[in-house]
């Protein structure tokens, strides 16, 4: 991929002469890295799914927080470093808790998007004060949530750059994970229909045996806003996909 | 006997001063009344042109009120120069919200953000009596009102400023209607909001020096802002 | 001989007997109550038949309008009349004092009162009280002297002029005054002058107001236009 690979890949400030920000390209790639997670919007609600690797049976899965909540009415996935993810996590609590506050009403998902993005851009700030930072995120997010236009999801890059999608795969597993996405979508589904989809697609891109501690599950719907998903509640969703 | 010596010389000492010490008046009372009434599908909010100083008029033409979105008017009075800053600065805070959530600002947000401005000059406060009138998001009349640091409240009818003492009371009248025993009146329309706004600067501009000249109103309705003017007295 | 039901006779003039209380009341932060002020527009000229006096009708307290119909021209006797801006009961009660003692003063000589008796009994009594009795008087009259017009501030101070503007409202009427005001007026120009300048203070004075009273006075006797003109644009 990076046949041009130089000296231009040393800082976040220099372009290399074919116009490229290789540091920032870097960054994309080592989201391939991380675990996939996968995100749905349907007229009913918002699903996002994420595999958990349990490297170890020693380890506790439940300490590993790849979905966050943001707000009562949006929620986040995250792929990548997630010791970055806390950061910008924090970021996005704190506008939507900032725009409530400023004018008692819910931020929108895509106003808490752009917040989070406004951070993650400043890679390519210097400061006097040594504060600036020294490389992008090593994550990408998914934000799902409810607002006055209905289920929203957006997908943000390491970069900053953010998009809407009706549904996105992100993490190691996200090209077969997208391309599945594709066939399967339709906006007419259900939510139960498109946990279903979900969790079928995690299961094709997983390593391990799909179970209910290697997963976490998120809906956001506009009646209930964001609701984790028990053990037991992923279970019987599992049930349901074929074998 | 030594402390009063001390206190007598120091008294004649600032008496004999040659300094003299300015005094800092940030503050003017420019008077203005403002009163709004709500209704199902309307608002109306209406405002006297007059500006004082004492006993003298600075201006008979001076707005009080406005246009902030096609739903939200706001009005202003005190200070003058209070309500002009206050104004500007919250003209910019809504082009912001504009430009950051894609999005025209509601009345809730806009009566929110307003009352966070004052608060945030507690110590230092604009001398201003604020209504923010507007449409909810069900396009329900809604009336907030302001004291000069922020503090807030959500009603169907309020009136404020120099003649606010005057028409608050009329408005409960005929509106608050509290422990009157004759009927109810049927349901309030914009015409009949119209005519008792009227009817309380009229009135106002009897007894109240400081209300007069023009009566100025905003009507929002679910298809836009219309403005009307009306005469008050002018001596 | 005194009882609840029969209290006894007051000492004439004034009681000073609740003064010391009153101090010390206002320096624990007690509010004093607002006393009714004319705030008033009077104006007054020498005609080539005699003096002219014209006051507004409007009386405040604060900003309150008190009274829309006040008579602030007062008649001392068939040739002598004031026209008082000041504390509403200050201009009355001197009204009834320096009628009764022109009245007796007439009875006594059996002549006709010249202007300076009046005059001159307002003076003493105003510098007797330091300026405590607050009016502003143009007092007018025709005597065997002459046309005559003083004005009289609180104090006690006067002095002879030819027109004169007193009360709040004076610093718009006196420039009226200044610029149109000519020696040998006839009656109907003379009108126009006075009620011009009470206008001005009417219009530009938020403490003048209601409409506009005039009172002539020439060797003949006096006549006095009780809403003489109460303009349009204020009703």
């Amino acid at each position: 991929m990076f046949l041009t690979r130089s000296e231009y890949d040393r800082g976040v400030n220099t372009f290399s002469p074919e116009g490229r920000l290789f540091q920032v390209e870097y960054a994309i790639e080592a989201i391939k890295l991380g675990t996939t997670a996968i995100g749905i919007a349907t007229l009913e609600g918002v699903i996002l799914a994420v595999e958990k690797r349990v490297t170890s049976p020693l380890m506790e899965p439940a300490t590993t927080e790849k979905i966050a909540e943001i707000d009562a009415h949006i929620g986040c996935a995250c792929s990548g470093l997630m010791a970055d993810s806390r950061t910008l996590v924090d970021r996005a609590r704190v506008e939507a808790q900032n725009h409530w506050f400023l004018y008692n009403e819910n931020m929108s998902v895509e106003s808490v998007t752009q917040s989070v993005s406004n951070l993650a851009i400043q890679f390519g700030d210097s400061d006097s004060d040594g504060n600036a930072m020294s490389r992008p995120f090593g994550v990408a997010i998914l934000f799902a949530g409810c607002d006055e236009d209905g289920p929203q999801l957006f997908y943000m890059d390491p970069s900053g750059t953010y998009v809407q999608c009706d549904a996105k795969a992100i993490g190691s597993g996200c090209e077969g994970a997208q391309q599945a996405l594709q066939e399967a979508y339709s906006k007419s589904l259900s939510l139960t229909a498109a946990l279903k989809v979900l969790l079928t697609i995690l299961k094709q891109v997983m390593e391990e045996k799909l179970n209910s501690s290697n997963v976490e599950v998120a809906i956001i719907t506009p009646a209930a806003g964001y609701r984790m998903l028990s053990k037991e509640e992923i279970e019987n969703a599992i049930k349901e996909i074929p074998a | 006997m030594f402390k009063e010596m001390q206190s007598l010389a120091n008294a004649q000492m600032t008496d004999a001063s040659p300094h003299k010490v300015a005094g800092f008046y940030p503050y003017a009372d420019n008077g203005g009344t403002l009163a709004a009434i709500a209704g199902d599908g309307f608002v109306v909010i209406g405002g006297d042109t007059r500006l004082t100083t004492g006993y003298q008029i600075y201006s008979r033409e001076a707005s009080k009120l406005t246009k902030l979105t096609d739903k939200t008017i706001i009005g202003s009075c005190g200070c003058w120069c209070d309500s002009l800053t206050f104004t500007k600065g919250l003209h910019i805070r809504l082009q912001y919200y504009l430009y950051e959530n894609n999005k025209p600002i509601s009345t809730n947000a806009t009566a929110q953000l307003v009352s966070n401005m004052l608060y945030q000059k507690r110590f230092f406060p604009y001398y201003v009596s604020t209504i923010v009138a507007g449409l909810d998001a069900d396009n329900q009349g809604a009336v907030y009102s302001y004291d000069p640091v922020g503090s807030t409240e959500r009603h169907r009818y309020r009136a404020q400023g120099t003649a606010g003492s005057l028409i608050q009371p009329f408005l409960d009248c005929v509106l608050g209607r509290g422990n009157q025993t004759a009927p109810e009146p049927e349901k309030l329309t914009k015409e009949q909001a119209m005519i008792y706004l009227k009817d309380a600067f009229m009135s106002a501009a009897e007894r109240e020096i400081g209300c007069g000249d023009f009566l100025q109103i905003m009507i929002v309705t679910p298809q836009g802002v219309e403005e009307e003017r009306f005469k008050l007295r002018k001596d | 001989m005194s009882s609840a039901l029969l209290p006894p006779f007051p000492e004439p003039g004034f009681s000073f007997e609740n003064v010391e209380r009153n101090v010390s009341l206002v320096k624990k932060g007690f509010k004093p109550p607002k006393f009714t002020s004319t705030g008033t527009t009077v104006a007054a000229a020498i005609f080539d038949g005699g003096i002219i006096i014209g006051t507004d009708k409007r009386a405040s307290a604060g900003t309150i309008v008190a009274n829309k119909n006040t008579n602030k021209i007062h008649k001392i006797s068939n040739n002598i009349a004031f026209g008082g801006a000041g504390t509403a009961a200050d201009c009355d009660q001197m009204e009834k004092m320096v009628r009764a003692h022109v009245e007796l003063h007439r009875l006594n000589s059996g002549k006709q009162v010249p202007v300076c008796v009046a005059l001159t009994k307002i003076t003493q009594h105003l510098f007797r009280y330091q300026g405590h009795i607050q009016c502003a008087l143009i007092v007018g009259g025709v005597d065997k002297f002459g046309y005559h017009l003083h004005h009289v501030y609180p104090h006690g101070s006067s002095s002879e002029v030819l027109f004169e503007a007193m009360g709040s409202g004076s610093l718009a009427a006196i420039s009226h005054l200044e610029l149109n005001y000519k020696q040998n007026m006839n009656l109907d120009e003379a009108k126009l002058l006075i009620r011009n300048a009470i206008l001005a203070g009417v219009e530009n004075d938020l403490a003048s107001g209601n409409g506009i009273d005039l009172c002539i006075i020439t060797p003949s006797g006096m006549e006095h236009l009780v809403d003489y003109e109460i303009p349009v644009a204020f009703v």
